[in-house]
């Protein structure tokens, strides 16, 4: 790694000097490696930059059927009890607000949590 | 507490073990530290899916009461924790 760093650096400090392809066929590998890498879009452009790819995969899934204003936790979209103690307490710090217990027990689905966010007063 | 004293009895049910992870999770949500808070929650919801399929009464009395002695643990660190706050937050609460 040190070597080819310090062939590197030695070639950059050739082409100030020489101003032409260089003569030393050793180098040759590496120039073409930094030609490629930094003047040449052909390589760069060909793909998709991942996080985008993630984020429209992810806007594709959110607008699946499944997920409508009466999805029902359990039966619709095939969360167990745990994933709806979650998804409760994820609902509470959005809204900011503690649900008791005995209530949270009670939201099975999407509309139950909208209709019981909307009719409490401390919701923010 | 209904729920302790039933779990004191027997195998503790479905509202229990729900309690437990309520409580848990609500313990870890005052922790002023985002590291500890991240893990506790990070922790029990791996603990409880791994646990999901026990059937056997003894393994799951005796994971119910390991949940319950960490959680009087956590409630204790939360408070602790709380004393000492520092100044300056993780990097992870600040909104960019």
């Amino acid at each position: 790694m040190a070597a080819v760093g310090s062939a590197l650096l030695k070639h950059l400090r050739l082409r100030v000097q020489v101003q032409a392809v260089p003569r030393n066929p050793s180098y040759a590998l590496s120039f073409s490696a930094i030609r490629r890498r930094f003047f040449s879009e052909d390589v760069r452009g060909s793909f998709l930059d991942k996080s985008e790819v993630a984020d429209r995969v992810i806007s594709v899934v959110k607008n699946f059927q499944k997920v409508t204003p009466n999805a029902n936790f359990q039966s619709d979209l095939g969360l167990d009890s745990l994933d709806t103690v979650e998804i409760v307490m994820a609902l509470e710090e959005e809204f900011g607000f503690e649900i008791p217990d005995n209530e949270a027990d009670k939201i099975n689905s999407i509309n139950l949590a909208v209709d019981f966010i909307a009719s409490h007063p401390q919701a923010k | 507490m209904a729920a302790a004293a039933a779990a004191a009895r027997g195998v503790p049910k479905r509202s229990e073990v729900l309690w437990l992870f309520r409580s848990l999770l609500r313990t870890a949500r005052q922790f002023s530290d985002y590291n500890i808070r991240e893990y506790t929650k990070r922790r029990t919801i791996d603990g409880f899916r791994l646990n999901r399929t026990l059937s056997d009464p003894d393994s799951i009395t005796s994971a119910f009461s390991d949940g319950k002695a960490q959680l009087e643990v956590a409630k204790r660190q939360s408070i602790i924790y709380s004393l000492y706050t520092p100044k300056v937050k993780s990097i992870m609460e600040l909104k960019s």
